[in-house]
């Protein structure tokens, strides 16, 4: 840690100190432990995350600034090559293309989402006999190896044996191929996924709130608010901090998601389902002959995009926190 | 103070976990290929247990090579990346048996010793089969056993449509039994056209029986494969599905006894006996008639370099044992492969006369990193089941497709 | 609280057809599972098994049962291990605020995205060095690092909603932070200890990429791996597939529905008590 940030936070530290402080103890004797063990507190999982993270990132940082063969990639020796492999990747014609799917991808799926997954957890969240079990039973499909629940949907959306297609067909409606047309792969992937991350929404905004005192219902109700005007006074407003967090980490998970994409199209027909994902997958493992250094390529763009994201969340919690 | 003290006994927890785990893992041999009478093999059979025959097979071929055999089974897919990370880290199995196309990037990438450093002899092995194994004039690996595709027919259903399927010897001919069985309201042909390698594997019969050439992909030949494909699709005889097919999900399509043709792979012969119907198997035809040249399928058993050269020579003695004529008989039998030695083919023919077609088929296929493509083939392959997807999509025309997968194929 | 009014009873009926259209994929499965092969692509589809076959769970009876004992310790491990490291981290960076904790937030954050399968690759020569290729410790170490950064994050989230009051109370009682820690804020994050040690288990229990690069070897495999029994290189089982899917997820279930059961008690009694 370098030496300017130590100090500078030091000021704020005791700044905040003081500030939690009871009154009436000497301030020494609560500040000093605290950034001591603040940092204890932490020892752990910084130890843990410098043994098993830090090699495979410079591993994937290694592999991008590198290129790489699949002589040099075991026998070592692979001269550095700068930003060639990033230059490669962003003038490639596929990326344009894969770079609007994995946005289109990425905005629905969290949309959706989050917005099926609050509903569900404010239903569940009224008591009634039951409800604590179906909540349990809604989580069952995250037991499920992806490969069968991504393979479960091919097979419903499959274009002449699939339900959905049935179905379309008791009402009139004629069959739609939704995984072997590029004008609906996307949408058929998204629908996966949409239905894959409901669980996680689910479970996490419950929690929160869960988390929330009944007695701040109580009050609101005796001032009659209806239950709309409780949910946009009372709920979200203290569930922004877990909405926040929801939402960061659904929005990391989704950038990330490859196995249902690959199971249920291969990122096809012709690239119209692919995302930055599937393609880092694709030139780094998905053929016979491995393209380390592009695949590398991609997924650390994928690592810049979370980053963003990440910055964007730290601005606004600061906002938050000064207001 | 009592937290203190529990985080120091977790920190002794987990320390000590770590210890026994470290301590057990360099008590067993399976992770340290240089030491003691215990030789690892990697293969791409996870449907096999350790009860099964295949593992009887290895342990019985270790025993009388002197050694024990640590045996897993990988998924097929994962094996290739496996043994890539293996053979960089040092730590690469004392046999490995991959599927064919992969053993030209695996001999690329040097994790594979060649037939001059391991003494083994491939000289009754078929040429063509062999040929995938080999590159710039080395040899890489034995194949165990070889596979390749045909026509599975449905004969309950052409029967009752009128069609034989002996005259079923081209294009032509068999795009009208097509049209004849969906006269009769039922469905023509199912086959694999995913985007994965599965693909290309399905679509090279039709694309080297039009004549055409992995070099030349834009091929006026090439195009006209690609049509007949395209054609059917718009006319009907074979499904949508395809296009994301796996040759299991085409397979299964075959199965509901609705299609009258299916291509598929010798692999299937132990599943077309539980078919609810009488079934046959026609050669792939060639566009101007005649049998069309088919892909081999099927596995290659290698022998990974090793830090401890000395090693070979017991892994030399567990290979040969495991393609003696008696063994690849037994193996191939329970896989459903054809022998890749001639006279075990007779052998195969002689015990069960529906092989016959197939021990044909395998000998008039090729290889898909023959011609001296080597590690170039993966390259054109994606190109060529790219083409085809867009084709069949309805995103291009056979032509722009395949124009587009040739400059594909041609950089870099 | 009410709980048998007629009016409790029509939301249950609400909640039984939501809690369906989300597991009408699941109940799929378990259809498929029963199929004979020559119905698994019927135009149009059987909505029922019909002549259906016992054959899938004859399969997964005789082969998988080991593996899902060592799933179960997989699962175990690794939520014992993610709550040990992660709530002590979302407690210090909540409450503590110590200086370079946004940073270290934001590392986590990153090394979430680092795709599963290059991490696979750092581990496999990690643990080839540490000697943990094939274990079961091995495995649940590498299963830990798919929830530590997510279970700090949320612990940061839930705990920074803990008042101050509380706290400042236990430190006015002359606890010391750890003393806080353990005896405060452990009770009072029950909600989120749950919740992060729920995915920690899901997601080992799901994991695939990590079992088969680090323990594909060995005698320890976890389930995901026995489903690749019936994936062969030319084939696959789908009836023995979607067996092993749903007999691996029927007991995770009924442990979910239990787990769900003891801390929805448990968090009303918090709830009382505070």
């Amino acid at each position: 840690m370098p030496p300017m940030t130590q100090s500078s936070t030091t000021a704020r530290d005791r700044g905040e100190a003081a500030k939690t402080a009871p009154p009436g103890s000497p301030p020494s004797r609560v500040r000093r432990p605290n950034r001591w063990l603040a940092w204890g507190f932490l020892a752990p999982v910084t130890i843990y995350l410098l043994a098993f993270y830090a090699y495979p990132l410079y591993r994937n940082v290694e592999l991008s600034l590198r290129e790489y063969t699949v002589r040099s990639f075991v026998q070592g020796g692979a001269p550095f090559a700068g930003l060639d492999n990033y230059r490669t990747v962003l003038t490639d014609a596929t990326f344009g293309p894969t770079l609007a799917h994995t946005v289109v991808f990425t905005a629905a799926s969290l949309a959706f989402q989050f917005t099926i997954g609050m509903a569900l957890a404010l239903f569940f969240h009224q008591h009634f006999p039951l409800s604590g079990t179906l909540r349990a039973l809604i989580l069952v499909p995250w037991l499920l190896p992806l490969i069968v629940s991504a393979s479960t949907w091919s097979w419903l959306l499959n274009s002449d044996s699939g339900l959905v297609n049935a179905a379309l067909g008791v009402v009139g409606v004629d069959p739609v191929n939704w995984l072997t047309s590029p004008g609906w792969s996307l949408t058929s992937v998204i629908i996966a996924n949409i239905w894959i991350g409901i669980p996680f929404n689910l479970v996490v905004l419950h929690s929160g709130l869960q988390a929330i005192p009944t007695e701040m219902y109580e009050a609101s109700a005796l001032d009659g608010a209806t239950g709309w005007q409780r949910f946009w006074s009372i709920t979200f407003p203290l569930l922004r901090p877990v909405s926040a967090i929801t939402l960061l980490l659904g929005l990391v998970y989704t950038l990330k998601v490859f196995d249902i994409i690959w199971i249920m199209t291969r990122g096809g027909p012709t690239g119209s389902s692919a995302t930055l994902a599937t393609w880092s997958y694709r030139l780094g493992f998905g053929n016979l002959l491995p393209e380390f250094g592009p695949g590398a390529a991609v997924g650390n763009l994928l690592i810049v995009m979370a980053l963003i994201a990440g910055l964007v969340y730290i601005r606004i919690e600061r906002r938050q926190q000064l207001r | 103070m009592t937290g203190l003290s529990r985080r120091r006994r977790l920190a002794a927890i987990v320390v000590t976990a770590l210890a026994a785990a470290a301590g057990s893992a360099c008590s067993s041999s399976a992770d340290d290929p240089a030491g003691g009478g215990a030789y690892v093999v990697w293969d791409p059979y996870p449907q096999f247990a350790d009860d099964s025959d295949w593992v009887a097979l290895l342990k019985k071929c270790g025993t009388s090579a002197g050694a024990t055999v640590e045996r897993t089974g990988y998924d097929t897919t994962d094996l290739t990346n496996k043994a890539l990370l293996a053979a960089q880290q040092g730590n690469s199995p004392d046999v490995l048996i991959v599927d064919n196309p992969v053993i030209s990037t695996l001999a690329e990438a040097g994790a594979l010793t060649t037939t001059d450093d391991n003494k083994l002899d491939v000289s009754a092995m078929e040429k063509n089969l062999l040929g995938a194994g080999q590159s710039e004039g080395r040899t890489y690996g034995v194949p165990i056993g070889a596979n390749t595709l045909a026509l599975y027919y449905n004969k309950d259903l052409l029967t009752a449509a009128g069609v034989d399927p002996a005259t079923i010897t081209d294009w032509t001919s068999l795009s009208a039994a097509l049209t004849t069985v969906k006269a009769k309201g039922k469905k023509g042909i199912t086959f694999s056209a995913i985007g994965t390698e599965e693909g290309s594997f399905q679509f090279l019969p039709w694309f080297w029986g039009s004549g055409a050439q992995l070099t030349a992909l834009d091929s006026p030949q090439a195009v006209s494969a690609l049509t007949l494909w395209t054609d059917w699709l718009k006319q009907g005889h074979a499904p949508n599905s395809v296009i994301n097919n796996t040759q299991t999900t085409s397979w299964q399509e075959f199965a509901t006894g609705d299609y009258a043709f299916a291509e598929n792979g010798t692999w299937q012969l132990a599943n077309a006996e539980k078919l609810g119907f009488s079934y046959g198997t026609i050669a792939i035809p060639a566009s101007a008639g005649g049998p069309a040249p088919a892909p081999t399928g099927g596995e290659f058993v290698s022998i990974p370099v090793q830090k401890n050269t000395g090693r070979y020579e017991t892994s030399q003695k567990l290979v040969t044992c495991l393609t003696n004529a008696d063994n690849l008989l037994t193996t191939d039998t329970t896989l459903s492969y054809v022998a890749p030695v001639a006279a075990v083919q007779d052998r195969q023919a002689a015990a069960d006369p529906k092989l016959t077609v197939w021990v044909e088929a395998v000998r008039a296929a090729k290889g898909r990193t023959g011609d001296n493509l080597g590690t170039r083939y993966p390259k054109i392959s994606e190109a060529l089941w790219t083409a085809v997807q867009a084709a069949l999509s309805g995103g291009k025309s056979p032509r722009e497709a395949l124009s587009a997968a040739q400059a594909a194929a041609t950089t870099r | 609280m009410t709980t048998s009014t007629p009016r409790a009873w029509w939301k249950t009926g609400v909640g039984l057809v939501l809690t369906g259209l989300m597991l009408f994929p699941v109940y799929w499965m378990i259809n498929v599972s029963f199929t004979r092969d020559q119905d698994m692509r019927a135009t149009p589809p059987h909505l029922f098994p019909t002549n259906g076959t016992l054959d899938g769970y004859r399969a997964v009876l005789d082969q998988q049962l080991p593996y899902l004992g060592t799933s179960f310790l997989v699962g175990l491990g690794t939520v014992v291990l993610t709550v040990a490291l992660a709530a002590p981290a979302g407690y210090a960076l909540a409450k503590l605020r110590p200086p370079g904790g946004p940073a270290l937030s934001f590392v986590l954050l990153i090394a979430q995205m680092i795709p599963g399968i290059i991490m696979a690759m750092g581990f496999y020569a990690i643990f080839l060095t540490l000697g943990v290729l094939n274990t079961l410790p091995g495995l649940i170490l590498a299963d830990t690092t798919l929830a530590v950064p997510f279970g700090v994050l949320i612990f940061t989230a839930f705990m920074s909603g803990i008042p101050d009051e509380l706290l400042q109370a236990a430190v006015v009682d002359g606890a010391g932070r750890l003393r806080t820690f353990w005896s405060v804020v452990l009770p009072v994050s029950r909600n989120s200890i749950v919740t992060v040690s729920l995915f920690a288990f899901l997601w080992s229990w799901s994991d695939f990429i990590f079992a088969s690069t680090l323990a594909g070897g060995g005698d320890h495999q976890p389930i995901t791996l026995g489903i690749y029994h019936y994936i062969g290189n030319n084939n696959q089982q789908w009836n023995a597939i979607m067996a092993t899917a749903v007999v691996a997820s029927v007991p995770a279930a009924v442990l979910l529905i239990l787990a769900q059961r003891y801390v929805s008690m448990g968090v009303t009694a918090g709830a009382v008590k505070d």
